[in-house]
């Protein structure tokens, strides 16, 4: 009975939707002293939609296929559904005091937050390319108003358009090479254009197919060269935002990326792989250089992104070139695991920056300066945070860098070899440059002006989002297993099995 | 004590510093007094600790691993927390232990700016968590997290406490404008990071060959020769670039004496008496009975690499005018007879790496401490400006030369063994090194000596002897004060007692230098 | 730990003839350092500022050293105990020992004797010196560091008390360092010792490494059972050759031989007592003691070596005896005296003498503390060490007059004085093994001797007092150590008179590997001993025919003025421009040329590396990343242009850059490998 619905396997899509007409509602009714409301809702909506989760998690027989199987819930959709949750949840609370101060229409955001996260959860559980393609628009739909959300600065509008007309380019290329899979597979379903290919030949029509693809989710991970976008948009958005595309957007495009060349062509690893080592190099590669010279604090962590999503690019490279489906499966799993702790970190750097530019009221490194001083607790959390996201023991960081790394050794011929070597002299790079705002908080003497200025206090809700990603980063540094775990359960759907 | 010998011991020895750094991070930050204390009660129980592991070693069998355990860690990639010591790891663990209580004892009152103890305590607790876990470790990951642990409290030990006159880095034409501390901090951290990174490449390529992380099975592995031809070699290079940083050998030496000069003085002292003994404890531990046929391969790459070092940092204290930047080369020099030890890969080779690196340890560690108290009242390192040391602080003066008596490789104190027992491996070493080559390599380490003499003994004229300079009429020169001679006693009698009785070394070390040589090299 | 401690007491003795005294024999090793903790520690809190730990504790080693020596005479008692102190393979142990046999008896009490009288003179001597405590404690250490020397059954042993003597001499030459001349003195006389060392240390590493032992019985066993490991090849020749010839250039450091004699006369910037308990026990003699000790190796298989020893010996025989001659120190015509003495000495050893050089060591270190004492007490009362400040004070000080004499007698060669039997067993030795060049050498050594002796006495104690201040006798403390050794000087010859009595003979021949081919006349070869009488005698007429009155300068004095000779020897050979000159050359050009490198090429490439990163990051960043896209554009599909234009409303017109960089690179990609693929 191949269309019945399987409602537990679809709960927590349900609640989000639910939450999504909760938080209109509420902001209909209530009047706009009591707006915060509709934050507490979504707050409320994305934490229950942790529930059927969890229910899923724990029932003996955790994998559910639904509408002849595009549509399935197993231990992958339900990592990376618990991870678009958490990254929700905390953007939320990063958004709370931010969005509230900002006299923004409160509703309508958290609305289109939620949304967005819908869309990416959905993602997960897409089998087809119908379902992910209409998953990719629903998160990025909202992502084009989000980020411009700052009506009043010229910066943040133009943002938004940026992102939107690159966004649109994006999907119809991805939409072109969908096209072409199916007309030249007769199928949406992975499986079938997996076995199709198997079977059927493989033109260069079926190359260019598979590229066109990978372009369009190429563009939503922001790697080199479709990131331009990145740094413009992420400096013009609200920086709660910036946070979620950062996170969660990347993280989509790579659950796309992830679906597509693990489960849609695997076979065609000698067409993918090839062309994402070339994508890892040039990304992390570029995004690091770039990185150097960048004297606001959100470009920093912009390019960084860009840098990061080189490393996370690393194992399908390898995929590429490996032949046991056990390698296979560790690079699967490496990325996931990645982009796991890449998650927490970041968000957790951005929080500090949101909580920082409170008080310096800018976004330049420089107003940094001498923070240990000024606000030790802060600049505590930044260094740990920055440390990390350069990879250095014991914040969780390390065991990143270690996965890919790993996996990236895990066959030795000259192509992974040489690719590990770029990620290595690429991970010292990086060091340099989130030193230098570790530099700037503890060596550099502070501006003569900051001293006197008053600390505003971090707003309670900032708290939370800072206490639990560093709680995280810190515990996962010394059990790493606490990472590797979600990378290890998903693995399994790698390898066509 | 079976809680104690069933790793319990040794876990404490490694993370109760980690505790200790959180109890100080919790105390107020204006009670200074008991952050002071918390932190000192923390590293006198390691030290405790770490005196009773080294009762509770059987010296007898000195090569097994003791007193350690082998529970999962991340299953996931099948690394454990695999610890124990054997008898080349003990005196290392033991010296580390002993000498954070003293730099703990010593900067009681002499803290540089900006003060700040409470940061101060709580990164050299953290630091002590790396050297001993490095000391431990017996599985890779694990000891790439405690050697990669060490880089953070030291790199913000330099930049925040550090020198603060200004830099100029120079390249031909460009020249930035830049303070000391800063650069010394990021060069030394690129410069390791550069080659952890490698390292770790190195370490994950072995243990996908090999399907272990445990250098106890990559061991057993590695003498029945499974890591072979070219996978080996560049698994070696990345391990060499690893230690070879650390230790550090020539060519790749040029953060120490930059990192050396800006730290403030525990920092030194630290660097100096643990820091650089993990990459010569590294080469010991994993690099050579792992890889023992590269070891063959790149031993006279390494004894040359070392015997330049030791009469290229000589030559260049020779040149140095300031006192600190003279002991920071006199490293260079005496690592590169531990060095030339392990190149030599027999068994006094490495015996007299292991006590060399526990002699420099005691004596450069001294030295260091010596160079911080003589800044701390003359306000100048110039050496130039110093003078008459001996008649304005005879107690410190006479430590002085005492010390850098020790440091030349006078015999009958520490520093003699280690120089004396690697020219003799370096004379004899393996069978089937080129032993022409070798002897060569003895004779310029032996010449080291000479040169080593002279810039001692040099330093010692122009800084204790002769009638002081004038400029010092009128300032307070207090001689050295309690906390000092505290804090330096232990190291004194330790130099005494090593050169007097190497035994207490060898004791621990020989019988599993011998297993280790048998094993790998089939000697 | 424990287990390890305490493992001594079962290890049995190597050779054991002899009973507690030996076995308690460790006791003198450990006396001397007792004295320098003790007085370093508590010297200052103590009556007469340590002094008396210093003299105590030498008395005790003078002691013993006696019953030692007697016992060795009366039965051949040799005995050697060691105590493992590291096992650093499972073959090779380090460890301290000590050994009770002729040899080191007579060592223990040469040094016992000369340093007990040193001591009490510098009792006197030192009073009110500014480092009293310091100068006694480095005093103990200087005796301590010899005895752990002689008592040394292992060569690793022998190195530490080596360079223990070199420190020792090091701190008391510079003595009073507020001088940097006297300061510099110590260094160079620690760093020419540390480059002789040099080869002491290759060379016992070379024999024990051969052989698989410190032991010195071992190494002597493997040599005279002509053991093949000793044959084989180093350094062009054999281990056993190159080895032995490594030891005598260690030697050379400490027994002060030419061309490294160098140090030795600069050493007098020490207090006197310190120049004469290193000339005549501690010091100079730890050199002739290890050949005599490794004296069999030189017999069997290092026979090659022997020549070369002979011909730096003789050398240093002549040339420093000359040097001499045109010294106004006194102090320093003592010290040029003994380096020729030593030359004396080592070619006797090389030669075969073992019993002769040893011997010469034994009177010499009598006569030649001696006349460092007298020398003293007459700087001590004239305030100034030159000749020229002095004449006329046989009058002043007839006990320092008539010792210094008997001294001068001494090494002069007269009989029936000390040095007559010992220099006369010399020139036998030189006459029988047929190294007759040498033998002429020798005898004009002596008449050399004898000149500059008689020399020094008549400008110090005949003619008119040239300086200021009335001179005037040295205290007890003083003079009684004077006339001790001055009874010694005189008797100590006839511990050997060939035919007579041989006892001498005997006792330094109970070793535990006989000194093979050690030639010891049978009776006094009579016209040998009149010539070498004779030249001595020629010699002290010739001095005193020219010193006997006094001159106006001392130019004039030096009546044998000879030109060419003349300037040499002021210039003493020119040896210290050059040794000055390769030391600045390392410490100057060649130092500062290394630390050159390491700022300005080693770190410039580093620096480099960083700094060239930044600028790639500018390039991207700029050309690339912000810039150069613009190029793109115009190559990509003109459609674009079109939206370009609507789009150019905006702030930055990058938008369209933005798109064409992406369509260019999503182009690049797919034709790329579409080509790739097929």
């Amino acid at each position: 009975m191949p269309f019945e619905i399987d409602y537990h396997a679809l709960g927590p899509e349900i609640v989000l939707a639910v939450t999504l007409m909760a938080v209109i509602t509420v902001d209909l009714l209530v009047p706009r002293s009591l707006k915060y409301l509709t934050a507490i809702t979504a707050v409320v909506g994305t934490t229950a939609a942790f529930v059927p989760l969890i229910t899923l998690a724990l029932h003996d027989d955790p994998v559910r296929s639904m509408f002849d199987g595009s549509y399935v819930a197993d231990e992958f959709a339900l990592v990376m559904k618990a991870l678009f949750l958490a990254a929700a949840y905390l953007v939320i609370l990063m958004s709370f005091d931010y969005i509230d101060s900002e006299r923004f229409y409160q509703g309508e955001y958290y609305f289109l937050l939620v949304a967005s996260t819908l869309g990416a959860v959905v993602m997960t559980s897409a089998r087809d390319l119908i379902i992910l393609f209409i998953g990719l628009e629903l998160v990025s739909g909202p992502l084009f108003l989000l980020a411009g959300w700052r009506k009043g600065s010229v910066k943040s509008n133009e943002a938004s358009l940026k992102f939107f007309l690159l966004g649109v380019l994006s999907a119809a290329i991805l939409l072109y090479g969908m096209s072409f899979l199916y007309g030249l597979t007769g199928s949406v379903t992975f499986e079938g254009i997996r076995e199709a290919a198997i079977s059927g030949d493989q033109g260069p029509a079926f190359t260019m197919a598979i590229l066109f693809v990978m372009v369009g989710f190429a563009f939503k991970i922001s790697a080199v060269p479709f990131h331009f976008w990145a740094p413009d948009t992420y400096e013009g958005a609200p920086t709660p935002v910036t946070a979620y595309l950062s996170v969660s957007s990347k993280a989509a495009g790579f659950v796309g990326l992830l679906l597509v060349t693990y489960l849609a062509f695997p076979d065609a690893a000698n067409v993918w792989g090839p062309a994402l080592w070339i994508l890892a190099a040039l990304t992390m590669t570029v995004g690091n250089l770039t990185a150097l010279r960048q004297t606001n604090i959100v470009r920093l962590l912009a390019y960084s992104s860009v840098a990061q999503a080189g490393f996370m690019l690393i194992p399908f490279a390898i995929a590429g070139v490996s032949d046991t489906p056990d390698q296979l499966e560790s690079a699967f799993g490496a990325t996931v695991t990645y982009i796991v702790i890449y998650a927490f970190m970041n968000l957790g750097a951005f929080a500090v920056v949101i909580a920082v530019s409170r008080i310096t009221r800018s976004g330049l490194i420089d107003s940094w300066s001498g923070l240990g001083a000024r606000a030790t607790g802060l600049a505590v959390l930044g260094s740990i945070f920055f440390l990390s996201l350069a990879g250095i023991p014991p914040l969780a960081g390390w065991f990143a860098k270690f996965v890919v790394f790993s996996a990236a050794i895990s066959t030795l011929n000259v192509w992974t070899t040489s690719l590990a070597a770029i990620a290595a002299v690429n991970a010292v790079i990086a060091f340099y440059y989130y030193a230098r705002v570790v530099k700037a908080m503890w060596f550099d003497p502070a501006p003569t002006t900051a001293e006197r200025e008053a600390l505003p206090i971090v707003p309670r809700t900032l708290q939370y989002a800072l206490a639990i990603t560093v709680a995280y980063v810190l515990a996962a540094g010394f059990f790493p297993q606490l990472s590797s775990f979600f990378g290890d359960a998903s693995r399994m759907i790698a390898a066509g099995n | 004590m079976d809680w104690f010998d069933s790793g319990w011991g040794l876990s404490l020895i490694v993370f109760l510093p980690l505790v200790g750094a959180l109890l100080v991070g919790l105390a107020p930050k204006a009670n200074e007094d008991l952050v002071k204390q918390v932190a000192l009660l923390t590293t006198v129980v390691v030290a405790v600790l770490s005196v009773v592991a080294a009762f509770q070693f059987d010296y007898a069998s000195s090569a097994e691993l003791q007193l350690g355990t082998d529970l999962s860690w991340i299953p996931s990639i099948g690394s454990n927390y695999h610890i124990g010591i054997d008898g080349i790891s003990l005196p290392l663990l033991v010296l580390s232990a002993v000498v954070t209580v003293l730099a703990i004892i010593y900067s009681w009152n002499h803290w540089e700016e900006p003060k700040n103890p409470k940061a101060f305590l709580i990164l050299i607790l953290l630091l002590e968590t790396g050297m001993n876990g490095t000391f431990v470790a017996l599985d890779l990951v694990l000891f790439f997290i405690f050697f990669e642990l060490v880089l953070l409290p030291m790199y913000f030990m330099i930049g925040i406490w550090g020198d603060k006159s200004p830099y100029t880095v120079k390249v031909g034409r460009f020249e930035l404008e830049t303070e000391t501390r800063l650069y010394a901090s990021i060069k030394f951290f690129l410069f390791t990071l550069f080659g952890s990174a490698f390292m770790l490449l190195s370490f994950l390529a072995l243990s996908f060959e090999a399907g272990t992380f445990d250098i106890l099975e990559l061991i057993q592995l590695g003498s029945t020769g499974a890591f072979t031809g070219t996978f080996a070699q560049l698994v070696f290079a990345g391990m060499f670039l690893g230690f070879a940083v650390k230790v550090p050998m020539w060519p790749l030496h040029t953060w120490l004496p930059d990192a050396h000069t800006a730290a403030p003085t525990v920092g030194s002292v630290l660097l100096a008496a643990i820091l650089l003994k993990l990459g010569s404890y590294g080469f010991i531990r994993i690099a050579l009975p792992i890889l023992p046929e590269q070891a063959r391969a790149w031993a006279p790459v390494i004894a040359v690499l070392a015997a330049i070092g030791i009469i290229y940092g000589s030559l260049a204290c020779l040149a140095q005018t300031d006192m600190k930047r003279l002991i920071a080369f006199s490293s260079v020099g005496h690592m590169g007879f531990v060095m030339l030890g392990i190149a030599s890969l027999t068994d006094v080779g490495i015996n007299a790496a292991i006590i060399g690196m526990v002699a420099h340890g005691v004596i450069t560690g001294m030295l260091f401490f010596l160079a911080g108290s003589m800044h701390h009242r003359y306000h100048t390192r110039d050496m130039a400006r110093l003078g008459g040391n001996m008649k304005l602080m005879p107690k410190m003066g006479a430590i002085l030369a005492f010390i850098a008596m020790a440091s030349l490789g006078l015999p009958g104190l520490a520093g003699f063994w280690g120089e004396f027992w690697s020219l003799i491996g370096a004379y004899n070493p393996l069978n089937g090194l080129n032993v022409s080559l070798f002897r060569g390599t003895m004779v310029a380490g032996a010449i080291g000596t000479v040169l080593t003499a002279g810039y001692m003994l040099w330093m010692l004229q122009r800084v204790n002897l002769g009638e002081p300079n004038a400029e010092w009429e009128g300032h307070d020169l207090p001689d050295a004060d309690r906390f000092e001679l505290a804090a330096w006693a232990p190291l004194l009698v330790a130099t005494v007692a090593i050169g007097v009785f190497p035994r207490i070394i060898t004791e621990a070390t020989n019988g599993a230098v011998v297993e280790l040589v048998a094993k790998a090299f089939g000697s | 730990m424990n287990q390890m401690l305490f493992r001594f007491a079962e290890e049995a003795p190597e050779f054991s003839t002899g009973g507690a005294m030996q076995e308690w024999a460790w006791l003198i090793l450990v006396a001397p350092f007792v004295a320098v903790a003790g007085i370093v520690f508590f010297g200052k809190r103590m009556k007469y500022q340590g002094a008396e730990l210093a003299v105590g504790m030498m008395a005790f080693v003078f002691v013993y050293g006696l019953i030692l020596w007697v016992q060795t005479m009366t039965d051949e008692v040799v005995y050697q105990k060691s105590i493992v102190i590291a096992e650093v393979s499972d073959t090779l142990v380090f460890e301290w020992g000590w050994v009770v046999d002729g040899l080191s008896s007579m060592m223990y009490f040469v040094v016992g004797t000369v340093g007990l009288m040193v001591f009490i003179y510098a009792l006197g001597y030192m009073r009110g010196d500014i480092r009293y405590t310091w100068f006694f404690a480095s005093l103990s250490m200087f005796a301590g560091a010899m005895l752990v020397l002689v008592a040394a059954p292992n060569l690793a042993q022998l190195i530490v008390g080596w360079e223990l003597v070199g420190l020792a001499s090091y701190l008391l030459i510079s003595h009073y360092w507020e001088e940097k001349e006297n300061s510099s003195a110590g260094m160079k006389a620690f760093f020419t010792n540390k480059v002789a060392d040099v080869g002491l240390i290759i060379g016992a590493i070379a024999l024990s490494g051969a052989v698989g032992s410190f032991r010195i019985d071992d190494i002597l066993d493997a040599a005279t059972h002509g053991d093949d490991v000793l044959n084989a090849p180093l350094f062009g020749s054999t281990v056993a050759i190159a080895g032995a010839l490594l030891l005598f250039f260690g030697a050379m450091g400490k027994s002060a031989q030419f061309p490294l004699h160098i140090w030795l006369p600069d050493a007098m910037a020490g207090p006197t007592p310190v120049s004469a308990l290193m000339h005549a026990a501690t010091m100079v003699t730890a050199g002739i003691y290890l050949m005599a000790r490794m004296f069999p190796l030189y017999q069997t298989m290092a026979q090659d070596a022997r020549p070369w020893m002979i011909g730096i010996g003789a050398a240093t025989l002549a040339l420093t005896g000359l040097l001499a001659l045109v010294q106004n120190d006194i102090k320093k015509v003592l010290a040029y005296s003994t380096v020729s003495q030593l030359g004396y000495m080592m070619t006797a050893v090389a030669a075969g003498g073992y019993t002769a050089g040893l011997f010469h060591l034994f009177t010499h270190a009598f006569f030649k503390a001696l006349l460092f004492l007298g020398a003293g007490s007459v700087i001590h009362s004239v305030h100034s060490n030159n000749m020229s400040d002095m004449g006329g004070l046989r009058k002043s000080m007839p006990v320092t007059f008539w010792t210094f004499v008997v001294g001068s007698g001494a090494l002069a060669a007269i009989f029936p004085l000390s040095g007559f039997f010992s220099k006369d067993e010399i020139l036998a030795t030189f006459g029988h093994e047929g190294y007759t060049l040498v033998l002429g050498i020798g005898i004009a050594g002596a008449f050399v001797t004898a000149f500059y002796m008689t020399r020094a006495v008549a400008l110090t104690f005949f003619g008119t007092y040239k300086g200021e201040g009335h001179p005037h006798e040295s205290e007890r403390l003083m003079t009684v150590p004077l006339i001790v050794l001055a009874v010694l000087a005189a008797v100590a010859g006839f511990a050997n008179w060939p035919g007579v009595f041989t006892g001498f003979t005997e006792w330094v021949g109970t070793v535990a590997f006989a000194p093979l081919g050690d030639y010891h006349p049978e009776s006094l070869d009579l016209t040998l001993a009149a010539i070498g009488m004779g030249a001595a005698l020629l010699g002290v007429a010739a001095g005193w025919l020219l010193y006997g009155k006094d001159r106006e300068t001392q130019q004039a004095r030096d009546g044998f003025w000879i030109p060419g000779l003349y300037d040499a020897l002021k210039a003493k050979y020119w040896l210290d421009d050059v040794a000055l000159g390769i030391v600045g050359v390392i410490k100057g050009p060649l130092a500062r040329f290394v630390d050159w490198t390491n700022t300005n090429l080693i770190d410039a490439i580093v620096n480099a590396a960083g700094i060239s990163t930044k600028w790639l990051g500018e390039l991207v960043y700029g050309a690339f990343d912000q810039g150069g896209i613009d190029y793109a554009i115009n190559a990509s599909a003109t459609g674009w242009g079109a939206a370009g234009g609507a789009l150019r409303k905006l702030q930055t017109g990058r938008i369209q850059q933005y798109a064409g960089a992406f369509v260019v690179g999503a182009v690049v990609l797919v034709v790329g490998f579409v080509i790739y693929i097929n």
